[in-house]
């Protein structure tokens, strides 16, 4: 299953998840409720066959309780340069603390997405409520589907 | 609910996307940027349908919409949960919706490609912060109430009567309460269908003179669909003409005046000067700063730039009233001042002086018959009545906007520092003045009077 899946993601959309895009989450709760988070940062295993969100459970503890119960998440990734965007689609098949490596890499992402927004003219302080890094945990998140959702004729078609 | 919608109103302003989370009928959660968000009352709102695919099928399948929307002053983030009711393709909310749009993507450059489909309809069911680790700052509370300011503008015009005076005191007045940056009033020419610079504020030149057609930028949009736009963080944006440098040699080639710009504007908002059914022009406030007006400085600019309309409508229909004066000929002297080389096009009417670029269109032709008049006659003093009438001067009927036109020339004489200049006698009278021996060079037609 892992390595059919892994050609969901080719090289250069995995380069592009790791950049500094903003990213944001969807589950939904019983009853089909949608529910949305923002990640600080996504960290790809090296087969490229999933990936590491890493989520505030301090700020979004009912996407995490999604997670918990159903599994199911989506998540796109849009870089404020272009609006190029991708949303990736599948489940989370592990919740866990992230590994020293990856609370590097979210404290990275943060600080980065944080000046590629103020170089848009985006003050930091204004920013900074959607880049919390408290409680930290990793979703390990395997795709079944790639969307091209950059704003245009084409955007919400499979890729 | 205990935070109401209104009180969220920043966060319709379309500086920072909105998020949107839908689930369709398997139970896939689908989550996408939305740039268009809009209050419609304090139950409802409205979601831009520009590319809506997968999020389009969800909410027919499943109406439960989850939306979190930001306060772009502090970047407080709030949670909507909506309920889907329709999509409208028509009517007022979504004209509204659609023009701003227009708005906005006629600055990006791409009109055709952000084209509105629909404005989907939800209902808010709750609403709730977005817990963050830092304290919001209490909404638009650095803000002081834009009533009192308005009233200081409308005092400070309302009771002039001269068109001249109305537009300065209007301009310093709005500088003074708003201290924005910059600040343009245009007055709507039927003649040529063209929005004319009449004063501005803030620029380095005045740019009197300057055109903008109807549709043009944020100026020209607002003034040819007769309604407010407001651009509140421009840093994305690509300004038009930003790169247009304003020089003689330009003007000179292409016989218009390049319209002033701010450079770093973040802030602008075109507001339509209205009255009895007519738009008589636009007004144009920008700002270095992101979020330099809020709706209600809208609501209160609105008020002004139609207070405006009245206050120049009223100084136009006055005007109309001066008789002619028995003006006292003295031919002047053609050997005792120097000689001042004035060259008219009559195709367009563009006026020259000393091969520097004045002014086309009606009121390059009215300066070419008051000059002709005093050569002739020796005539200085002109009224408006015997302008108006003037069979040869072929004005465009009675709503003519004579004062509108001889203080566009007054003005661009003035600005190009010419060494012909009108004064303002009395109302409704004017004086030519000319610092040396007009040479008029024209290549119309002889006969054609
Ligand atoms: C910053 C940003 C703003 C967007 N604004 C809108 C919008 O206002 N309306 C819209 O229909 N699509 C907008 N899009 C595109 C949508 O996010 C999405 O790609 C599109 O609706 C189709 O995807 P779907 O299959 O998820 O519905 C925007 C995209 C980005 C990145």
């Amino acid at each position: 299953m892992a390595s059919g899946l892994g050609m969901v993601l080719d090289e250069g959309l995995a380069s592009f998840l790791e950049e500094p895009v903003m990213i944001i989450v969807g589950t939904q709760a019983d009853g089909y409720l949608p529910e949305i988070a923002r990640a600080a940062g996504a960290v790809l295993e090296a087969d490229r066959a999933a990936l590491h969100l890493m989520v505030s459970a301090w700020q979004w503890p009912e996407t995490i309780a999604n997670l918990r119960a159903n599994r199911r998440i989506t998540a796109t990734f849009s870089r404020p340069a272009d609006y190029e965007t991708y949303q990736l689609k599948g489940t989370v098949t592990a919740i866990a603390p992230p590994t020293l490596e990856q609370q590097a890499r979210a404290t990275r992402y943060l600080a980065e997405i944080g000046e590629v927004l103020a170089g848009f003219g985006l003050a930091p302080e204004i920013s900074a409520p959607w880049r919390v890094a408290r409680d930290l945990l990793a979703l390990r998140f395997v795709p079944e589907a790639v969307f091209v959702q950059t704003p245009g004729a084409t955007a919400g078609q499979k890729r | 609910m205990t935070l109401s919608l209104t009180e969220l109103a920043a966060c319709f302003e379309g500086v920072i996307p909105s998020i949107l989370c839908t689930v369709g009928a398997d139970g896939t959660p689908n989550i996408s940027y939305l740039s268009h968000v809009t209050r419609l009352d304090d139950e409802h709102v409205g979601l831009s349908d520009q590319f809506f695919s997968k999020t389009a099928r969800n909410i027919r399948e499943n109406p439960r919409a989850a939306l979190l929307v930001v306060n772009p002053h502090d970047g407080a983030q709030y949670r909507l949960d909506l309920q889907y009711c329709e999509t409208v393709g028509s009517g007022p909310v979504f004209e509204r919706m659609a023009a701003d749009l227009r708005a906005t993507s006629a600055q990006v450059g791409m009109t055709d490609v952000m084209r509105l489909r629909g404005v989907a309809i939800h209902r808010v069911l709750g609403l709730r912060a977005v817990r963050s680790p830092l304290a919001a700052a209490p909404p638009e509370a650095w803000r002081g109430s834009a009533l009192p300011r308005m009233a200081a503008v409308v005092d400070a015009f309302a009771d002039r009567t001269e068109l001249g005076e109305i537009v300065d005191a209007a301009l310093d007045a709005l500088e003074a309460a708003f201290r924005h940056g910059a600040t343009m009033i245009l007055l709507h020419d039927p003649a040529r269908d063209c929005f004319v610079t009449l004063g501005s504020r803030g620029y380095g030149r005045t740019g009197i003179g300057a055109d903008v057609l109807p549709g043009e930028g944020l100026i020209g949009l607002s003034g040819k669909e007769g309604r407010a736009i407001r651009v509140s963080d421009a840093s994305r944006l690509r300004r038009f003409g930003a790169a247009v440098e304003a020089s003689s040699e330009q003007e000179n080639r292409t016989r218009s005046v390049a319209l002033p710009s701010l450079p770093g504007a973040m802030s602008q908002i075109a507001l339509p000067m209205a009255t009895q059914g007519r738009i008589r022009g636009v007004l144009f406030l920008e700002s270095p700063k992101r979020l330099a007006f809020s709706a209600e400085d809208e609501a209160a600019l609105a008020l002004i730039a139609r207070q405006l309309a009245a206050a120049i409508a009223l100084s136009e229909a006055d005007a109309a009233e001066a008789a002619p004066d028995a003006p006292i000929p003295r031919r002047p002297s053609e050997v005792a001042s120097p000689h001042i080389r004035v060259v008219h096009h009559a195709h367009d009417d563009s006026v020259f002086i000393e091969h520097d670029y004045l002014i086309k269109g009606v009121p390059g032709r009215i300066l070419i018959h008051m000059l002709e008049a005093f050569l002739s006659a020796g005539q200085v003093d002109f009224s408006n009545r015997e302008i108006r009438t003037d069979r040869a001067l072929r004005l465009p009927g009675l709503k003519d906007n004579l004062e509108t036109r001889l203080l566009l020339l007054r003005r661009r004489l003035e600005d190009k520092n010419a060494p012909i200049r009108l004064l303002r006698l009395s109302r409704g009278r004017i004086r030519l003045h000319v610092a040396g021996y007009p040479i008029v060079i024209s290549d119309r037609k002889s006969g054609a009077q």
